[in-house]
């Protein structure tokens, strides 16, 4: 068991080098630089050329490749990743608070989508082949297949400008409290729940179709145990299993794959710095921002194998 | 100071004549005779935002707020109107102190208070433009500032500059309060008619009417809240649409004609905002080191078409290859109009009875409108026998990417390609078409000494109009020449709920007067 869960430990870790280099790599292919993008034609057209090489010296965007990625990688040891480029800030202070704020509203839709994925999954595979079934079926491929985008812009034009009862864009603050956040944000979770619910319910009906179709639930049925008990103490924990790793890469696949939704309601999160990061060209903002997310994708993973572990004793001798 | 009004040029623009009308006509005699009340809050998005991003440690900072447009928290010692002519503002007097025009001297206007209850003197304006000239690109010419006074100032700068006045309204001229070089700004303290309550870096910033400004009887709102929705033109116009938002700052022309039919909302416009110059490169091998070959890219482009499906017909005007804007008065239209006939008998004189393949023309998308712009360029010089293909490229490191090297010898070229110019006066304007700039395509030859000795000239001749035609003589140069063309421009535009009032738009985007804005 020990070794197994080292050999998982070390494999994340190995896995988190070679994305760091590959972000390192991605962002320095990257064209222009701070400097090119904080200029406007109309400033720039002001500057002599020997002015500018200065500016970008002074700056260190004349540094070769090699000694950037060393320092890159001895910040990330020390979990500094430097400062911006321009204003000099600690990229920590840039993206601490969207970071939580990102984690907020994937744990809000987390918090509501698990339980009502669950109910919803269950109730289309006790009742499966029937009208219920095919409801919840067919309104999970929708929910899934619909762009988030497009649920988001839908439910603006429903909920916020023809029926005005929720914010079309979000104007709380980065710093604000969580519960501020939410308050301000119901049509965003809401868009990333409609299709959170729609893949997770998915995934519990088809473990709870498998489940429930075993020998061994078979059994249970012909030593006279009731329907119910059947399907939530015994069935259930057997159909979450498969479905726990599928859950952890979703889960983390929400936190850094929620850009789209933060753009379209203007949620202060990873999404939003992450895109001025880019069109900035501030460097060292985009690469915190992309290992955090890869750290959270990694890390997510490595906890639903641990649990696997825990829980499948089959695994443990693989 | 500037001589012009509001009046003449509008008669001279038909469009914006146009735009004029369209406000007239949506907002009523009613709404225009009503008296300014004082309370009442706006809060309004902004497309187009501070490009310089700001962090925890700097976001008070004028360099750095959230939207570049800074005089609403500072004062500049003067300001540029609608017209384009400069103004005095905090300063009651600019004026040059020899005939060489590069040493000015400044009187601050007295008893005008910082935010903090402290009272302007020039050791703030001396310790603000110490900061700006090393860190505004505009306001490098100056050599030396120093204290004359109390409320006196001297600038010296590194050559004559009759329109040094204009340098002291950019937005990256506000006076600050002093401090040392390292720390000056930061605590975002100005003499605007509001002060800072609270500013959440690159996202929003709140701001609360300042009792005590200069303006007396100004600013009549009692709160103004900004929020950056830079890129994200539908989130604002929905924030606008769900009542969250008194106006959008920097639409398009394609989002303000779903508003111009709507009562409740406004579209204003200013003329002469921005345009898009191509520089025509002249490099070795170049088809446009042959002067001919320009002038017929720039008789065969139908710019009319172009302000026709680019800017909806209202929202553009056509340009003179110039860098100046229609709306400033020292714009000389284009002789000859379009002439395809003419592009014809050009080319075939250089050796292209056929036509001619230009190559390339490289554009980015720095304006909504970008795309349709050329597609629209590349079919009208179809029909003098001029092909060309376009490529679009991603913004970011457009610049690096058209630049190239000035040296030319190095062989990294600067290439055919656009960007987008805004509105300034002509000695900023003109000055880009100077040879060891690449907007230019690094023009040359003995018209270009000429021009560039024009400009000089310009620079040190303090009556406006006596300099208007040296400009008038250099635009007829580049009528000749065409360095580069500038086909077409747009208008700055907002749209505003119809309670906000007295909000038009300035051609300048950072010049808006926020604190004559009032809510009905």
């Amino acid at each position: 068991m020990l070794i197994a869960i080292a050999r998982r430990i070390l494999l994340s870790l190995l896995t988190l080098l070679m994305l760091a280099t590959f972000i390192f790599v991605a962002t320095e292919i990257m064209p222009g630089d701070a400097l090119d993008v904080s200029l406007s034609a109309d400033e720039l057209s002001m500057i002599p050329p020997e002015r500018l090489a200065q500016m970008k010296r002074d700056l260190g965007l004349d540094r070769p490749p090699h000694e950037r990625f060393g320092a890159f990688i001895a910040g990330i040891v020390q979990l500094d990743f430097g400062r911006t480029l321009i204003s000099k800030t600690p990229v920590w202070t840039i993206v601490g608070y969207p970071m939580r704020n990102s984690l907020i509203l994937a744990g809000a839709v987390l918090v509501l989508a698990f339980p009502l994925a669950l109910a919803i999954g269950v109730t289309a595979a006790v009742w499966r082949g029937r009208t219920v079934d095919n409801v919840v079926s067919t309104g999970a491929v929708i929910g899934y297949s619909i762009p988030e985008f497009v649920i988001g812009t839908l439910l603006v034009m429903a909920f916020a400008v023809a029926w005005p009862i929720f914010p079309a864009t979000i104007t709380a603050l980065t710093r604000d409290p969580a519960a501020t956040l939410l308050a301000a944000s119901p049509l965003a979770v809401a868009t990333v729940l409609i299709g959170s619910i729609a893949y997770l319910a998915r995934l519990v009906r088809t473990g709870m179709v498998d489940a429930l179709a075993s020998d061994f639930v078979e059994r249970l049925r012909l030593t006279g145990i009731p329907e119910w008990r059947i399907v939530f103490v015994h069935a259930l924990p057997a159909a979450i299993i498969p479905s726990l790793t599928a859950a952890a890469l979703y889960a983390a696949a929400l936190v850094s794959g929620i850009v789209v939704v933060e753009l379209v309601f203007a949620y202060p999160g990873l999404g939003q710095e992450l895109v001025r990061g880019v069109t900035r060209r501030e460097v060292h903002v985009v690469q915190a921002i992309a290992l955090c997310s890869a750290t959270i994708v990694v890390a997510l993973n490595l906890l639903a194998d641990l649990a696997i572990l825990a829980l499948d004793p089959r695994t443990r001798r693989a | 100071m500037s001589d012009i009004t509001r009046r003449r040029l509008l008669q001279g623009s038909a469009g914006a004549a146009l735009l004029t009308a369209l406000d007239t006509e949506l907002l009523g005699d009613a709404a225009a005779q009503e008296q300014p009340k004082r309370g009442g809050a706006l809060v309004y998005a902004q497309l187009s935002a501070n490009r310089r991003a700001g962090g925890p440690s700097n976001h008070k900072h004028p360099y750095f707020t959230v939207d570049a447009n800074t005089k609403p928290i500072w004062s500049t010692p003067s300001w540029v109107n609608p017209d384009l002519g400069w103004e005095l503002e905090v300063a009651t007097k600019i004026e040059q102190a020899d005939d060489k025009l590069n040493v000015w001297d400044m009187t601050l206007r007295e008893g005008v208070m910082f935010h903090d209850m402290t009272e302007m003197t020039a050791a703030d304006a001396v310790a603000s433009f110490d900061y700006h000239r090393q860190n505004a690109p505009f306001a490098r010419q100056i050599v030396k500032v120093e204290a004359a006074g109390r409320h006196s100032v001297r600038f010296t700068l590194d050559a004559g500059n009759s329109e040094f006045p204009y340098v002291l309204a950019e937005y990256n001229s506000p006076i600050m309060k002093a401090g040392p070089l390292e720390t000056i700004g930061l605590d975002g303290i100005g003499t605007g008619p509001f002060r800072i309550v609270s500013s959440d870096p690159n996202r929003s910033m709140i701001l609360e009417r300042f009792e005590h400004y200069w303006r007396r009887g100004f600013p009549y709102l009692d709160r103004i809240e900004i929020h950056n929705r830079e890129g994200q033109q539908e989130s604002a116009l929905n924030g606008l649409r769900a009542g969250q938002f008194d106006a959008v700052l920097n639409i398009d022309g394609r989002a303000a004609t779903q508003f111009e039919n709507n009562p409740n909302f406004a579209i204003e416009g200013a003329k002469g905002g921005y345009s898009f110059v191509i520089q025509l490169p002249k490099h070795p091998g170049s088809p446009f080191l042959d002067k001919r070959v320009r002038q017929a890219f720039a008789f065969a482009i139908d710019r009319e078409a172009i302000v026709r499906v680019a800017y909806s017909g209202r929202f553009g005007w056509v340009g003179n290859d110039s860098h100046l804007m229609i709306t400033d008065p020292s714009f000389v239209p284009r002789p000859g109009g379009r002439d395809v006939a003419r592009a014809r008998r050009l080319l075939a004189e250089a050796g292209h009875p056929n036509g001619i393949n230009l190559g390339t023309l490289y554009w980015s998308p720095q304006l909504p409108e970008a795309g349709r712009y050329f597609q629209v360029l590349q079919q009208s010089v179809r029909d003098a026998g001029i092909t060309l293909a376009l490529e679009e490229r991603p913004n970011d490191g457009y610049i690096q990417f058209r630049t190239g090297d000035n040296d030319l010898t190095r062989g990294n070229f600067h290439k055919f390609a656009m960007t987008a110019v805004g509105s300034r006066n002509p000695g900023i304007s003109m000055f880009r078409m100077r040879g060891a700039f690449v907007e230019s395509g690094h023009w040359r030859g003995p018209e270009h000494d000429r021009y560039l000795a024009l400009y000089q000239r310009a620079m040190v001749t303090a009556d406006a109009a006596a300099r208007r035609t040296i400009y008038a003589e250099m635009q007829s140069i580049l009528h000749e020449e065409v360095p580069a063309v500038l086909p077409a421009g747009g208008d700055t535009l907002l749209v505003r709920r119809r309670h906000m009032r007295d909000m038009p738009y300035h051609p300048q985007i950072w010049s808006i007067r926020f604190e004559q804005i009032w809510r009905a």
